[in-house]
């Protein structure tokens, strides 16, 4: 007697149809599992015959075969337990009817009979989804989050004894009702609104042309200045997400098992603060069961890496790829995954190792040598990254105590929007979304100067010591907020405004 | 290609003797140098390696050689020159300009301000490319296209400090690049006092614009006062620490006070240039910043109080005045009037 049944497995954020046949022989009572089944599905043994007893089922006294198609390629996960019970309960003639057939399996078994939650529910749900599969059995942890996939129709069950009366009377269970996406944000998570941020009027204008422009962002300044305040800010005022987007998220927080159960869906921007003793792979994603790191995790969102030059420069350095195609590739000898990294990097760091360079009111303490050092943990081709550099001064006192409140971060979202309609206007059908990811091309053609503006930027290339490697940044930069103003070309303003925020390669700390 | 006979092959050799003191007996021990040694294979050497540079040692007794130097004490028995050599004995006023490795805002605004000044006239600025003051003179005169000379304390194959590397490059291209040591004879704390005899023989004068109790600049000072040359100083404020050695030099000297680049323009037989650039209407929006900035160094919120204009307005404003040189930068955001000299 032979069953088949059907569930899913990933690669990187897709997945693919893995075929459960269970083949019952005679012979001495055992249970093998091939079709290169790691470790958490060979223990699939005890789980599946333990829940089918304690589910008030009958386990066949055969030796049972499983296989897992397709043979050749690596399954992992506990999510195959379901497929395997249906599959056994299948084989050994006790579900009345094909009724199984029709259905993708996925979930955990509990020795109790009980359904366990599963990662990656929704990318597997998708992926399945768009192969044609469209009835589901899930565990009712993972409810939530299959309840967002529209076309489908999904079973969320407790238990395997329920899964078996559905399979054998399909009325006692109804699907899922399908939710409709309801944009969050992060102000609800974090409590932060720029209008609590008091003075450091420059930086705010900063990180409103950053989010307009996707700019990647880099806060210099002594520590207490607020860097971290406001780099929490930043996704108040990107864009809501859309649904698009919040699935894409969701699916890699799914499959790192980041995701809130309860509610299902990732909602708001992510921003994700990697601690600077972060490894590579937990940074960039991989390890030997691949999971995408943290550039992934905050894909449409914001990667917040404080006090930058603290990192090891190894690490720094992988983040090239990420920042320049917006996905990560992880390879291994038996497969290569990607996973989308699209994010805004906001850094901060301090002028110099003590802090206090430059500061009117604390003496620096370091040596020329440690500062030489210290800034040069940040390679040029990552700087070259990075679009603004603002320097962040201490608070004032007085502005501490200042009742004035400021300008909210939904105000200021509001001219975001409408810089960002601009620029997908502009670059609809290329590709390109935001000015920070303007090619060469792009920057001539958009970025085009008068003489005026020319004259400018040549005159501050000499007084203010600017690098070769700013000079297209600061293209972008001024394009960015000629669109904040819905101004066609760049003017003078523009290009000065743009200048400011060049500082790193100023040397400023010569 | 230069060409060195036996006399000069021995300067060399003579110049990798670590002592000073030996160096200057054993010259004047015998009546031609040549007649020091027998074997020129470690010169050799060493002029091979200035080839491969596209150095060339200048020594006692050469053509080449400024008269200045003879007048000191010591002179050095070889000068390693990469750069335009003609600097050595052109005519032209030459000024060491020295002070602290850790100059303040002040001193760095002052030396800037000087020497641009100073360039512009056609003074040559000598000096010894050490960190702080040093560089920002340098500097400040290859911005205006001056000439410059560069007195190292090491061989003139090293940069010291590193950071300096492109400063360097920089003064080998377009002015002078010296020193006594041989090539790839590390930086070490005796030949800094050294380098500074030289930097005050090659000079007719000498400022300091700012310079700490113990700094070595009041090396240099004293022997510009002994050889009989000029000293220039800059007064600075009582209670920094970087600028009291200046003071007390004062206290001493008080005709070396300088509070003008005319001072020096003056001493010199010279005059002030008018700055090339061409004058510049100042708009009404310009003016209220400069109004502002009257006051003293100010906070960009500061001035945002002061003047009717947005975030963006007002830093676009700051940027540009910047450019045109109307005021200058500094670090935590705040701005002030450009100094006017």
């Amino acid at each position: 007697m032979l069953a088949k049944t059907r569930s899913y497995a990933l690669n990187g954020v897709d997945g693919y149809a893995v075929g459960v046949e269970v083949d019952l022989n005679a012979g001495l009572p055992s249970y093998d599992t091939v079709g290169l089944a790691d470790t958490s599905v060979k223990e699939s043994r005890e789980r599946v015959r333990s829940a089918i007893k304690n589910s008030l089922l009958r386990y066949p006294l055969h030796k049972i075969v499983i296989n897992l198609a397709p043979a050749d390629s690596k399954k992992e996960g506990s999510h195959f337990d379901l497929a395997i019970a249906v599959a056994i309960l299948a084989a050994s003639e006790q579900l009345e009817g094909r009724a199984y057939q029709d259905y993708v399996f996925l979930g955990e078994l509990s020795l109790d009979g009980s359904l366990h939650h599963v990662n990656g529910i929704m990318p597997l749900l998708i992926a399945a989804m768009q192969s044609g599969y469209t009835k589901f059995v899930v565990p009712s942890a993972n409810a939530a989050e299959a309840a967002y996939v529209a076309g489908t129709q999904v079973y969320a069950l407790d238990n395997l004894r329920q899964v078996y009366e559905l399979l054998s009377d399909g009325e006692t269970h109804a699907p899922l009702e399908t939710k409709t996406f309801v944009a969050g944000r992060t102000e609800d998570k974090y409590h932060v609104d720029f209008a609590e941020v008091k003075g450091q009027y420059l930086a705010k204008r900063a990180l409103e042309i950053a989010v307009a422009g996707g700019h990647n962002v880099l806060m210099i300044g002594p520590p207490g200045a607020g860097k971290t305040m406001m780099a929490k800010c930043v996704p108040t005022i990107m864009p809501d997400m859309t649904f698009e987007e919040a699935i894409e998220v969701t699916k890699i927080h799914s499959i790192a098992g980041v995701l809130d159960p309860t509610v299902g869906i990732v909602a708001s921007r992510p921003f994700r603060t990697p601690h600077h003793t972060v490894t590579i792979p937990a940074l960039m994603g991989g390890g030997t069961k691949a999971k995408p790191g943290e550039v992934s995790l905050a894909h449409n969102g914001v990667l917040f890496l404080d006090e930058m030059p603290e990192y090891q420069r190894r690490t720094l350095e992988t983040m090239r790829q990420p920042l320049e195609d917006g996905a990560v590739t992880v390879s291994r000898a038996k497969q290569t995954l990607e996973y989308p990294a699209k994010f805004m990097l906001v850094a901060s760091m301090n002028p110099c190792p003590c802090g206090n360079l430059g500061s009117s009111t604390q003496q620096c303490k370091c040596s020329a040598a440690e500062i030489h050092r210290y800034l040069a943990k940040l390679s040029g081709p990552l700087l070259d990254r990075i679009d603004l550099q603002i320097e962040v001064d201490g608070v004032a006192y007085e502005d501490l105590r200042s009742a004035e409140r400021a300008e909210s971060s939904a105000s200021i979202r509001e001219r975001v929007n409408r810089a960002r309609e601009i620029q997908r206007q502009r670059y609809r059908g290329t590709g390109v979304y935001t000015n920070a990811a303007m090619t060469n091309a792009q920057v001539q053609r958009y970025c085009a100067l008068d003489d005026a503006c020319e004259e400018i930027l040549r005159g501050a290339f000499r007084k203010l010591n600017l690098t070769a490697r700013a000079s297209t940044r600061i293209l972008k930069v001024a394009r960015t907020i000629a669109d904040l103003e819905n101004r066609e070309s760049i003017g003078i303003s523009h290009i000065t405004e743009a200048i400011q925020y060049r500082s790193l390669d100023r040397k400023y700390w010569e | 290609m230069t060409r060195y006979d036996a006399d000069a092959l021995a300067c060399i050799r003579l110049s990798c003797e670590t002592s000073l003191k030996k160096r200057c007996a054993l010259y004047d021990s015998v009546e031609r140098p040549s007649q020091l040694y027998d074997d020129y294979a470690q010169a050799e050497q060493i002029v091979q390696r200035l080839r491969e540079m596209d150095a060339v040692a200048i020594c006692r007794g050469d053509g080449a050689y400024p008269d200045a130097l003879y007048a000191s004490d010591c002179p050095p028995v070889a000068l390693y020159c990469r750069g335009d050599i003609s600097l050595l004995r052109d005519r032209r006023y030459k000024l060491a300009v020295v002070g602290t490795r850790r100059p303040t805002r002040y001193g760095k605004d002052v030396t800037t301000a000087f020497v641009r000044e100073l360039t512009r006239a056609g003074v040559a600025i000598v000096s010894g490319m050490a960190r702080g003051v040093d560089a920002y003179a340098h500097r400040a005169c290859l911005e205006e296209s001056g000439k410059t000379i560069a007195v190292v304390a090491t061989g003139v194959d090293l940069v010291y400090p590193s950071e300096n590397l492109e400063l360097a490059q920089r003064i080998i291209r377009e002015g002078l690049l010296v020193s006594e040591y041989p090539p790839g004879t590390p930086p070490m704390a005796f030949r800094f006092p050294e380098r500074n005899r030289i930097v005050s023989a090659l000079s007719d004068a000498t400022m300091i614009p700012e310079a700490g109790e113990r700094s070595g600049s009041m090396i240099t000072a004293n022997l510009t006062i002994e050889q009989g040359k000029e000293l220039f100083v800059i007064p600075g404020s009582v209670l920094s620490p970087q600028s009291a050695g200046c003071n007390r030099k004062l206290k001493e000297l008080q005709g070396s006070l300088t509070t003008s680049p005319d001072d020096i323009l003056h001493a010199a037989g010279m005059d002030r240039r008018k700055a090339q650039t061409a004058a510049r209407q100042i708009t009404i929006e310009q003016q209220a910043v400069l109004d502002a900035l009257q006051e003293g160094e100010m906070h960009f919120s500061q001035i945002l109080d002061r003047v009717q204009s947005s975030v963006a307005e007002l830093s676009a404003l700051l940027t540009q005045m910047e450019i045109y040189g109307l005021i200058c930068k500094l670090s935590g955001n705040c701005y002030a009037c450009a100094p006017q000299l």
